[in-house]
């Protein structure tokens, strides 16, 4: 492996997550001879963050006063700035937390001694600074994260899930009812929607490939809403993805929008819908891989 | 008093060691873990069924063990028995996160240490022992990424799985994508062979150069293998003490009767003891309890261990040799399951959802993960994780007192303090987004 200064270099800022997103980089790793990684704590050794830095990657999210700093010290000196995953997106998973009776539990239990101040939610990194490019999912692919490294421009990914599922969508096999979350047995080939189970990829953002609903799991909706949804706010992706369950199937009114308030879509439906105080603007779609 | 601060890297999440010496006299040693999410707090009210997808985001590294075992503390609290089928591939999905796992810790996270390098990313012309053109970095994630092509195959996703459900799993794997696997693990077995006697040798230099392999006190070790396989889908916890003797064994719903656990002040993360003493889990216990392996080439390397370094071992660096055994063992024992029909039969039986409390178990990389689950109304109400990286806590801050007392005198610090603090955390490789969630 040849490391030499002619390369394009790039660091990993790893805030507040679980390291899926680290580990799908090193699953990448076409990047290996052709990057020089400068910084990322899970692999290197290194007691600072550089002083130059080409492009930042950016995971997790923004939970306590030490993301914070670091956040704003490696993005006032990147040249480009990638916020990748969830958790940095929309602060992911932990906003589960952010729930006025979860944040009572949080501070009787929370007090640590001379750790870092957990901050009352945990953020998306764009409340900070301004990020250049989005690579949401849960995590990204191996293969997304090697188009937001070298060129994202020619990355041309399927609009939404559907485009890359394959299923067949049937006009006329309509559910009465949503089937359990995981009780019903898949039929392969047949959408997911026609056989009952609440799976959101009509109005998911492609670029997967369809990962999890080819073999047979409802799309969770981790790489968020799809460009047409994306400027929008979050209510324009209930509307659409009611519209679908509508047109597809017979299920009941009340009874899709309580499925739709599960705890498990709210994680990523969410995603880009966090306006809070106004103080965000919807993110750009073009700024989105 | 000086206190010395070591944040850490090459492990999965952020944590640093404190040390605290005055006049050459060490004080304490901390291993703190500084972050937290709060996943025992917010999946309060949860719909049960939705664990299985929740739970996995509380790690990218083991996300495949709290797949599982949540799908399992969900089964123990609606009564139900998966297939066998189902079990055969759940524990293949645990096989490609031991490989995955077992090939991070050695290869990226503490193989630098035993070249004096940075990272494997950083230096320039690794040469792996001589193996002249072999490309170490390349090799090495080579060996992980299958870890990982076996964990999509077996759990649908490549990092959060999805295919192991409440009753079993969504579906088989097909016999042409399982040939598929198969040639990848034949390719993989002699670089991983190959990389790990890499390993072994350098790992004997580095005890040559520092003297020891880790002068620690003998421990009492927890795993939920077995004596004569690695079953990492388990259903019993056991207790050795230091002589190598079982002293308890349990099942996950007793593991209060047993195992103490307890909140830290100065950590995020909680910690765990045997009836107060201090217990060690992860690689090294799972070797120790192990006579034999049933893979031809990981037993050659057990044996060889055990005949080398003593049964049961108790040296801290050991930890890193034994999941050098277990990588082996992982990619032989992958390719005898993927030889069998897994394509056809029950992969799946049909649940109702009920209230009550389950517990999950599984063997994890980093030894033994219970979730336990209390449901009321279709409702999560109360969960806990009981995570492999509380179990070794104590046993890393009584490592690092041995380490502290090393190398700081009254004459002054050696500096191969920093290095060693490392090299003592990295071999328990905890995990602090697990341990914190």
């Amino acid at each position: 492996m040849e490391a030499t200064n002619s390369m394009p270099n790039f660091a990993v800022l790893q805030l507040s997550g679980c390291s899926g997103c680290e580990v799908s980089l090193l699953n990448a790793n076409e990047w290996v001879d052709k990057y020089k990684l400068l910084y990322m704590p899970l692999v290197i050794t290194t007691k600072k963050i550089p002083d130059e830095i080409e492009t930042l990657i950016i995971t997790g999210g923004v939970r306590n006063e030490e993301d914070e700093y670091n956040l704003r010290k490696a993005a006032a000196i990147a040249k480009r700035v990638v916020a990748v995953g969830t958790c940095a997106i929309s602060g992911g998973v932990s906003n589960l937390g952010d729930r006025d009776e979860v944040r009572q539990l949080f501070n009787q239990d929370l007090k640590r001694h001379n750790l870092p101040t957990l901050l009352p939610k945990s953020h998306p990194v764009d409340k900070f600074i301004e990020v250049d490019l989005y690579l949401p999912g849960c995590p990204p692919t191996p293969e997304l994260f090697m188009a937001a490294l070298t060129s994202p421009e020619d990355f041309k990914p399927g609009l939404i899930v559907c485009a890359e599922c394959g299923r067949k969508k049937l006009g006329d096999m309509k559910p009465k009812h949503l089937t359990g979350f995981q009780t019903n047995v898949d039929q392969p080939d047949i959408c997911l929607v026609n056989q009952g189970f609440l799976c959101v990829g009509t109005s998911t953002r492609g670029g997967c490939r369809a990962l999890c609903t080819r073999p047979g799991h409802p799309c969770v909706g981790c790489r968020g809403p799809s460009d047409i949804l994306i400027e929008k706010e979050s209510g324009a992706w209930f509307e659409s993805i009611k519209r679908t369950f509508n047109r597809m199937t017979e299920v009941p009114e009340e009874e899709l929008d309580a499925a739709l308030k599960s705890p498990q879509l709210s994680l990523f439906l969410f995603q880009f819908a966090d306006y809070e105080g106004a103080d965000i603007k919807p993110r750009n779609k073009n700024k989105v891989l | 008093m000086t206190i010395l601060t070591f944040p850490m890297s090459r492990i999965e999440g952020h944590a640093r060691v404190v040390i605290e010496e005055d006049g050459g006299v060490v004080q304490s040693a901390d291993f703190q873990a500084m972050e937290m999410r709060g996943f025992r707090y917010f999946v309060i009210g949860t719909p049960s069924e939705q664990m299985p997808v929740i739970v996995p985001r509380i790690c990218g590294v083991c996300s495949t063990a709290h797949h599982v075992a949540s799908v399992k503390a969900l089964e123990d609290l609606y009564g139900i028995t998966p297939p066998p089928m189902a079990d055969k591939i759940r524990e293949i999905l645990l096989l490609g996160q031991l490989i995955q796992n077992q090939a991070t810790s050695l290869f990226l996270f503490t193989m630098p240490d035993r070249m004096g390098v940075n990272s494997i990313f950083a230096a320039k012309d690794l040469d792996c022992c001589g193996t002249d053109d072999t490309n170490l970095t390349q090799s090495a994630l080579r060996v992980r990424k299958a870890g990982t092509d076996l964990i999509t195959l077996a759990g649908g996703q490549f990092i959060h799985p999805i295919k192991a459900v409440i009753g079993g799993v969504i579906s088989g794997i097909e016999r042409e994508r399982a040939d598929v696997m198969l040639k990848i693990l034949d390719e993989i077995l002699p670089v991983a062979k190959g990389l790990f006697d890499c390993y072994w040798n350098l790992s004997l230099t580095l005890r040559d150069r520092i003297g020891t392999w880790g002068d620690d006190e003998p421990t009492y070790y927890l795993a939920s293998t077995q004596d004569d396989d690695l079953t990492l889908n388990s259903e019993r916890l056991r207790v050795l003490d230091p002589t190598g003797k079982e002293i308890a064994g349990f099942k996950p719903r007793d593991y209060q009767k047993h195992l103490i656990m307890e909140e830290s002040r100065y950590s995020y993360a909680g910690e765990s003891s045997y009836q107060g003493q201090i217990i060690r889990a992860n690689s090294l216990a799972r070797v120790n309890m192990a006579r034999k392996l049933n893979t031809p080439e990981a037993n050659v390397y057990l044996q060889r261990f055990k005949q080398e370094f003593g049964d049961p071992a108790h040296a801290i660096l050991l930890f890193d040799i034994c999941r050098g055994i277990e990588l082996v063992y992982a990619i032989e024992k992958a390719h005898m399951m993927l030889e069998d029909d897994l394509e056809k039969g029950d992969v799946k039986v049909d649940y109702s959802v009920r209230d009550g409390v389950g517990f999950g178990l599984v063997e994890a990389p980093r030894g033994p993960l219970i979730h336990r689950y209390e449901v009321e109304n279709g409702l999560i109400k109360d969960a806990d994780f009981i995570i492999p990286t509380a179990h070794n806590m104590r046993a890393i801050r009584r490592a690092l007192m041995v380490v502290a007392n090393r190398y700081i005198s009254p004459n002054g610090i050696n500096l191969e303090l920093d290095k060693a603090v490392g090299r003592v955390v990295r071999a328990f490789d905890p995990c602090i987004a697990c341990a914190t969630q």
